[in-house]
Parts: C-alpha cells; structure tokens; sequence
C-alpha cells in the first residue's frame, strides 16, 4: 500500500488526465481545421491514435509487471498486473471500437484486416483470456504465477501475430490506416496522449490498490472464533 | 483516394462520445468497487 | 537427456493405452468437416477453396479435445508432485508432454487429409510438403497448448478456459498453416510457400522455448 501521504497522487493524476482529455478533444473538435483528403473524419484520428499509444503502453506496463512478479514474487506486482490488463483490455477495446468508427466512413465497411487493428483484437481476446484463468485460481500464489506467464507468453506472441495478418492481409489490402498527421495539428494530439497517459496511470493505481485490498483479504487469517473449528486449506492440485 | 470525404460528422461525435464514456464508465467502476471495498475493510477491522 | 526419453516413454505410452480417445477424437475432427461443408453450401468450387481453412479449423477444434485431456493422468492422486520431485526436472516433464501432444495431433492431422480430399476434391500430388506442414502447424498448437493445458488442468471450467486461452496465441499458426496448405492444394505460381512455413518454423522456435521454460513455474507449488 502506498504510503498516507501519497494517496492523493492517484486521484489526482486521473483528474489531471480527464481534464487534459477534454482540452485536447475540444481543441481537436473545434479548433483544428479539417484535414484535405479525409475532412472531418480525420479528427478521429486526436483520440484514436493516442488510444494506440496508451494501450500499448500500458500492456507493456502488464508485461513488465508480469516479469517483475515472476523474479522478485513481490505482491504488489501481481496487483499491478490484475490492474494493467484490466485497463490494456479497457483500451484495447476502445482501439477497436475507434478503429472501426473510423473504417465505416473511410472504408465503407466497419472492419478492413487492417493489421494493426486485428492485432488489437486478436491482443484483447489473448489478455482479456487471463482475467478468466484469474478467476478460476483459488490459490493466491499460483494464480499470481500463471497470470504473469500468460501474459509474458502473450506478449511474446504479439509481433508474431501483427506480421502474420500483415502478410495474410498484404495480398488484399494496398491502403493501411494511415496516421499521419501534419505537423499543424500535432497539439491536440499530444494534449491527448497525455491526458491519456495520466488517466490510465492513475486509473491503474487505483485499481491496484482494489487488488491489494482484496489480497488482504484474501490471505487473512481466519477470525479466532472461526480458526478453531477451521481445517487446514488443501492446495488446489 | 481521390476526393475528399463528405461529411461523417456524426461519425467523429460518435467516435468522441464512445471513448469519453469507455473511460468514464471504466473510472466509475474502479471508483465504486475501491469505495466498497474499503468500506468492507474498514468493517472487518471493526471486528 | 535421459530424463526427457523417460517422460516421453511414460506420455506415449499413456497415449497408446488411451488410444480408444484418440479415435473419438478424429470422429470429432471429420464431423467437423462435413458440418463446414454444410455451412458453406455443396459449392465444390469454393469448398475447394477453403478446404485448407475447413482442415485447420477441424484440427484447432480437435487439439482442445485432445489437449484438455493431457494431463488428466497426472491429476489422478496428484501425481504430478511425485513426477516433480524426479531427478529430471519439469523441463524434461514438459517436452515429454508436449512432443507426445504433437504426435497425436500431427496423427489426427494426417488422418484428416483423406477426409477432406474426398469431402472438398482438394486431393494434391506434393504429400510432402503437406506433411512439412502439418508437422509445423500441430507443432505450433501442441506447444502453448500443453504449458496452458498443465495451467488449466484442475480449473473446474477448464473446457471453456483452455480454448478461451489458446485460441488467439496460435492465430498465426492458424493464418500460415492454413495460407501454406492452401497453397499446396490449389497451386503455388509464385512460390509464396517459403515465407509462410517460414513463420511456422519461427513461431515454433520461440514457443517451444518460451514454453519450457515457463513450464516449471505453472507446476511448482505456491
């Protein structure tokens, strides 16, 4: 648990962050010109690529955490993994959701194989998975170890699985997502990405602290009434 | 791609809007379980 | 080394005793494919077509029947802590396993080629190249697949968990195996084939390694 006198740094990084948002989306919506080709739609891309950034940023975040519980066993990096793949998946889902609002006026359809996109999609069916295995893990310290491999595997698995849609998707698609953009609107982009940064930092220590609370609970003693008529718990294998 | 695209205003709102209530329908559940959570915590060590 | 023939001793042998399972298995996977045909209408232009994507489907389904079951033996009286404290280490318990998954698999997979020649018309003369593929391909699915076997295991919804885990891990397995045998079926001009067994090859390397090596922390204790 963080120390008492900085619990009030989460909340205010996701304060921060909102607010942040809501500037860069405003700038975004409002200000900025349209762009020539793709007019309005391109102002999709002041919250869509920024989404990009942050999610992969915070299932790297997922990746390490898995790393460091698995050399140091430490707990806090197993509430911080339950918190990071949480929000990877909340953000990964928004990518896709984005992604296809995106596709539907510029395309025609609301999903092209982009292969950017279906790794995002093949990414939040591979990570969401792991909640599941979590849920079903009764003992604390192999749920934590399992939970950290799956998604050490996971990661590993993600360049492998971009460049197989890229190549399979190569033959049928010459256009790409583009996300490019001029230097003139670069400010509401940034304002976002950090907004979004600050959010989902602030977002994921929140939530790490659910984890830890629950943990707590979890491995508790029994209450001394209870511990005298209570068995032993047997392991799970 | 020639040509600009018309219109798909309604696609940029809806674009906005999902994401602003992703995020904050994400916050609020975090909020909402930390709280009772706590509370459940608080109760146990009233014990 | 040693270690590593006796495991896999121990795992095909289980698998020969079992073989009854493995028969029901490939019912599964041809009555997989005839319901496919069924999904797409007898088009036997585009069933020919998409006879690659209809084997591997099959095979995918298949591997989570057989894979599920892997380790039911090591569940009985909790023999697996008795296998752990063998001088051979979980790493040789692991390739054991996972080889002995890939044989069953690799069977079950050659096995169903006849079925989808007859079903599909999408019989071909290079059966060598075939196998090339088959054997990448199963090899791909049985090396995750054994490490998230050993996890799901004792999990009480471990039908539903081991594909749920599996299924978006071995997306390239499935894109490449099915691209190559594709390729093989209905011809390949441009000599495509390389890059896509290629990537099988690749995508085996680092999973039977990063598998392995994980193995040991999924089944040590606490």
């Amino acid at each position: 648990m963080s120390p008492r006198s900085r619990q009030w740094l989460a909340p205010a990084l996701v304060v921060v962050g909102a607010a942040l948002v809501c500037a860069g989306s405003a700038w975004g919506l409002f200000k900025a010109p349209p762009e020539v080709f793709m007019g309005e739609v391109q102002r999709i891309m002041y919250v869509h690529v920024p989404t990009a950034w942050n999610a992969m940023l915070a299932l790297s975040f997922a990746f390490g955490c898995a790393l460091a519980f698995l050399l140091t066993g430490d707990w806090k990096w197993d509430n911080r993994l339950e918190a990071a793949l949480e929000m990877g998946v909340v953000l990964s889902l928004l990518l896709c959701m984005q992604g296809a609002i995106w596709a539907k006026p510029t395309w025609g359809v609301w999903w092209d194989w982009d292969p950017r996109l279906t790794t995002t999609a093949v990414r939040v069916l591979a990570v969401g998975a792991i909640p599941a295995l979590r849920a079903f893990g009764e003992v604390p310290g192999r749920r934590a170890v399992w939970s950290a491999v799956a998604c050490v595997i996971a990661f590993a698995d993600v360049p492998i699985v971009y460049f197989s849609v890229k190549w399979w998707n190569s033959l049928h698609q010459a256009q790409s997502t583009p996300e490019t953009v001029s230097s003139a609107f670069h400010w509401p982009l940034r304002i976002n990405a950090f907004g979004i940064l600050f959010l989902w930092t602030g977002l994921v220590a929140l939530r790490a602290r659910l984890s830890a609370l629950r943990l707590r609970e979890e491995t508790a003693p029994p209450p001394p009434a209870e511990a005298a008529a209570a068995t032993p718990a047997q392991g799970a294998w | 791609m020639s040509g600009v695209i018309q219109g798909g205003e309604e696609f940029v709102i809806a674009a906005y809007a999902v994401t602003a209530a992703v995020l904050s329908a994400y916050a609020a559940s975090i909020y909402f379980r930390l709280r009772a959570e706590k509370r459940r915590a608080s109760r146990e060590e009233g014990r | 080394m040693s270690g590593l023939v006796i495991a896999l001793r121990k795992d095909l042998l289980l698998q020969w005793r079992g073989r009854l399972q493995i028969v029901a298995v490939f019912a599964f996977g041809a009555a997989a494919l005839l319901l496919f045909s069924f999904a797409v209408g007898p088009d036997s232009l585009a069933l020919r077509q998409h006879a690659a994507g209809f084997l591997w489907l099959a095979l995918l389904l298949a591997s989570t029947l057989s894979l599920a079951e892997s380790f039911e033996h090591e569940l009985e009286d909790r023999a697996i802590e008795g296998l752990l404290l063998l001088p051979a280490g979980p790493r040789a318990l692991y390739y054991g396993k996972a080889i002995a998954n890939w044989t069953q698999l690799a069977l079950l997979g050659v096995a169903l080629v006849p079925v989808m020649v007859v079903l599909y018309d999408a019989g071909t003369t290079r059966l060598l190249p075939l196998l090339g593929i088959i054997l990448l391909g199963t090899a791909g699915l049985s090396a995750p697949g054994t490490l998230y076997a050993a996890m799901t295991a004792q999990a009480r919804a471990r039908q539903a968990l081991l594909p749920l885990l599996l299924f978006p891990l071995v997306v390239p397995v499935l894109l490449a195996a099915v691209k190559a045998t594709s390729l093989v079926i209905l011809g390949d001009p441009m000599g495509q084939l390389r890059p896509w067994t290629t990537l099988l090859g690749l995508f085996c390397v680092v999973h039977v390694s990063l598998c392995g090596l994980l193995f040991g922390r999924v089944v040590e204790d606490g």
